[in-house]
């Protein structure tokens, strides 16, 4: 355990650090000079104030100089200052990071329970009519852009029902885009619920559970749900950082003041820092979570070594 | 995840939500956030906005667009315009109490101008020598030359006037900001909302808003959502007051009795095309002239706008000072697709070799809708435009890279700028020019003068010079005005709401 551990854990740093060059090398990408295109914005910027960002931000330095630079910066938790309004990235990334995972949060709990549910209800009656409609329902939930049911869903409780507002911070303004997020993730766990299931209700344990006596429910929720649980479990977790992503056009839409609508703006403005910040906190993110699913997976079931 | 994680996690950001508006407040939504509360530190249109609410000038602008007094009672220019003098008015108290004077002007305009970081605007101040504090109440600047903009430039927000009590608090431009106008700053969620309370003690002297005194509504909350949509949605439920609507949704929303659409007149906003003139075919005055005389400006605006914009004839817009329609359409290009043809065959054009350009614009306001009316029509006259539209960074700095390309296809792109004098032509003609394009010796010495001319009569004789070239040698062609964010929709449950000149969107006056 301790080996497989450590080797996972070393993957995960190796991929961060690969991060780190290429979110380095970002500002690279931009077809001409990146601080005219950056300051472009800005009337009266001079050529010597120009010179002068250029000089800041170590861009007439080697690459190899830059990176480290960059990277000395990184390790002392200095992500740079915005170019549009000159604040600390790192502190408006954290500002805002709790609202985003907060919706991810809530989208995940209401995918679970959805996706959970039917999909071993789903597995339970194979074959029948309830199998078919709710499976076409995930596919419907697959196929549905995140944009467009939270329009939908904005037009029908916010504006028609007045049920919940339709944007802003507060908790009820929670609701409606952890909807949106949740049921279209819904779709995908109710699929492989079912598959993990069906594959469970198969196995010789399951029969002998049955044969043994036992009482259905016993069966279903002692035996079969427990092992048919194990996939899943990792694959909430991807679904997890895929919701982080998806918060991104969600939280757009119902104005919800994250991490993914900031870094929307920030690119519209063209505000590298920021955008640099945010995708080494997102890769952060992404390769934390997947860790923790690899040890957790690792954990229910003991087959799993390298 | 587990519930109880969820459960944290939802609660963690309880903590740090903002505040729920409340009855007496109104809100406005618009699409985008300020990039800071400093007006030394941006530029957009979005920020300007709400500096104005924090904010007064030392002058402000009339309905009809002129300088009058604000902060400043009065002022006086020197005989040989090398000095401007302000005596400004009694009991001016800042929003911390602090009183206002000569002081606090010292202190804005020597922070604007200052060698270390001075204000992105600072080259829009003029040729100022020193500021100086003669009494409490009156101060003067002085220049090296007389610079004939400089008393409108007091209007405006980038001369906002800070209090220099700024200097000791932290974080001014993000988590404070002192000024004396009618709403106090109180706090701004980056990307989110900023949230002005009314400023109790208001004493309005120049605003051209039927309030003498204090806002009626105790906050004014400043939303930035950018689903155009959502806005709408926010508008119809009535949680939003004041939004800015997608132009697609004014028709209905005209139609709408619960809600007053304002369109802003005066913007000073003008939206024209401009070309890179350093290689072919727009180095020649005839290819210009030949885009000019194809497109036919009042169709292509009527069936993308209808009546929301106004045909704009003169290189600055209608509002700003020397702008003189009737003037202006002696030397532009009427609408005449046989002289497009007969130039372009002039330099060597035809059905075999049809002139092919890239047409350029940013995104939003229906300019892409705009571009394909010129694109068809261009086409009529044999000219192939293949439109880009971009961010308007990128497209800042694409008109820049466009006029130092030697080689390559025609560009041409619609732009758009927004000032309250015919200053804005020195910034973007004379040589080297914001974008290094049009610019010619003659012209140049023409916006020389016209920067030092302070005498009303002489100056607009200089600026009507300056136009006439610009016109003639379509170095940049006028279209419309204005071009962005002129629309407000706004509930009418909440009247009140006025557009001054130059779009400065007056809450005070408004009921919530």
């Amino acid at each position: 355990m301790d080996r497989y551990l450590l080797q996972r854990s070393l993957a995960a740093l190796l991929t961060i650090w690969i991060t780190t060059i290429a979110v380095s090398m970002l500002i690279h990408l931009v077809p001409g000079d990146p601080v005219q295109i950056m300051y472009a914005q800005s009337q009266g910027t001079t050529p010597e104030e120009l010179e002068e960002v250029r000089q800041r931000l170590g861009l007439n330095e080697p690459l190899v100089v830059q990176y480290v630079q960059y990277m000395g910066r990184v390790l002392q938790g200095n992500l740079g200052t915005t170019i549009r309004g000159e604040q600390p990235v790192l502190e408006l990334l954290l500002e805002r990071l709790p609202n985003t995972l907060a919706l991810a949060g809530a989208a995940l709990l209401i995918a679970c329970v959805i996706g959970l549910v039917s999909g071993f209800i789903a597995a339970y009656k194979r074959g029948s009519w309830l199998d078919t409609s709710l499976m076409t329902t995930a596919i419907l939930g697959v196929s549905m852009p995140h944009f467009w049911l939270g329009l939908i869903l904005l037009f029908f409780f916010a504006v028609r029902l007045q049920w919940f507002p339709v944007a802003g911070n507060g908790i009820e303004n929670l609701v409606l885009p952890a909807v949106t997020l949740g049921v279209t993730n819904a779709a995908i766990i109710a699929r492989l619920t079912r598959s993990s299931m069906i594959d469970v209700f198969d196995q010789d344990f399951i029969r002998t559970a049955r044969a043994k006596g036992l009482p259905k429910a016993m069966v279903l929720y002692g035996h079969a749900l427990r092992a048919g649980l194990v996939p899943i479990v990792t694959m909430i977790g991807l679904q997890f950082t895929y919701m982080m992503g998806g918060a991104i056009v969600v939280e757009n839409v119902f104005g919800w003041n994250g991490v993914g609508r900031m870094a929307i703006q920030a690119i519209f403005q063209r505000d590298y820092p920021l955008i640099q910040g945010f995708i080494l906190m997102f890769a952060c993110i992404v390769v934390t979570v997947s860790l923790l699913m690899d040890v957790i997976y690792a954990w229910l079931d003991p087959r799993i070594r390298y | 995840m587990s519930v109880r994680m969820t459960v944290a996690l939802t609660g963690a950001i309880l903590l740090g939500i903002a505040a729920p508006t409340m009855a007496d407040d109104i809100v406005w939504a618009r699409d985008g956030d300020i990039d800071s509360l400093d007006p030394h530190r941006a530029t957009s249109t979005l920020s300007r906005q709400v500096w104005y609410q924090i904010y007064d000038s030392l002058l402000e602008f009339n309905d009809a667009g002129e300088p009058v007094p604000n902060l400043a009672e009065s002022w006086e220019v020197a005989d040989d315009g090398t000095e401007v003098t302000f005596t400004l008015a009694e009991g001016i108290v800042c929003h911390d109490g602090s009183p206002f004077n000569a002081d606090d002007v010292v202190w804005t305009a020597e922070r604007a101008l200052g060698e270390d970081n001075p204000s992105l605007t600072k080259a829009s101040w003029g040729p100022i020598t020193s500021v100086d504090k003669v009494d409490d109440l009156t101060v003067s600047f002085k220049f090296s030359k007389p610079f004939g903009a400089f008393v409108p430039f007091m209007a405006d927000q980038f001369t906002s006037m800070l209090c220099d009590t700024n200097a000791d608090a932290d974080g001014f431009g993000v988590s404070s900001a002192l000024g004396t106008g009618p709403w106090k700053f109180a706090s701004w969620t980056k990307g989110s909302e900023i949230v002005l309370g009314k400023n109790a003690d208001y004493v309005n002297r120049g605003r051209p808003v039927d309030n003498d005194g204090a806002p009626f509504a105790d906050r004014l909350v400043v939303r930035t959502m950018p689903e155009a949509q959502t806005r709408v949605a926010g508008l119809r439920t009535g949680e939003l007051n004041v939004i800015a609507p997608p132009i697609q949704e004014v028709k209905s929303l005209q139609e709408d009795e619960a809600v007053d659409v304002h369109v802003a007149t005066g913007t000073g906003q003008n939206m024209f095309l401009q070309f890179a003139v350093n290689r072919p075919p727009f180095d020649d005055a005839r290819a210009r002239r030949a885009v000019s005389h194809a497109i036919d400006k009042d169709m292509a605006i009527q069936v993308v706008y209808g009546d929301l914009v106004e045909r704009q004839y003169c290189p600055i817009s209608r509002g700003v000072f020397g702008n003189d329609p009737e003037f202006c359409k002696q030397y532009d290009q009427d609408y005449d697709p046989e002289q497009a043809q007969a130039l372009l065959s002039e330099l060597g054009y035809g059905p075999d070799n049809p002139m092919e350009v890239t047409l350029a614009t940013w995104t939003g306001d229906s300019r892409e809708r705009m571009l394909q009316m010129i694109q068809n029509q261009l086409s009529q006259v044999g000219i192939q435009a293949n439109i880009e539209v971009m961010d308007i960074g990128t497209l800042n700095a694409r008109d820049t890279q466009e006029n130092n390309r030697e080689e390559g296809p025609g560009y041409m792109d619609l732009m758009g700028w927004t000032w309250f004098d015919p200053d804005l032509l020195y910034l973007l003609w004379h040589s080297p020019g914001a974008y290094e394009g049009f610019h010619t010796p003659e012209l140049d010495a023409i916006l020389e003068e016209m920067r030092s001319t302070v005498e009303p009569e002489a100056r607009k004789e200089v600026v009507q010079q300056a136009f006439k070239i610009l016109l003639e040698e379509a170095g940049q062609v006028p279209i419309y005005t204005p071009g962005w964010a002129w629309l407000y929709a706004v509930s009418a449950d909440t009247p009140g709401f006025k557009i001054g000149p130059f779009n400065r969107a007056q809450f005070a006056a408004m009921q919530p």
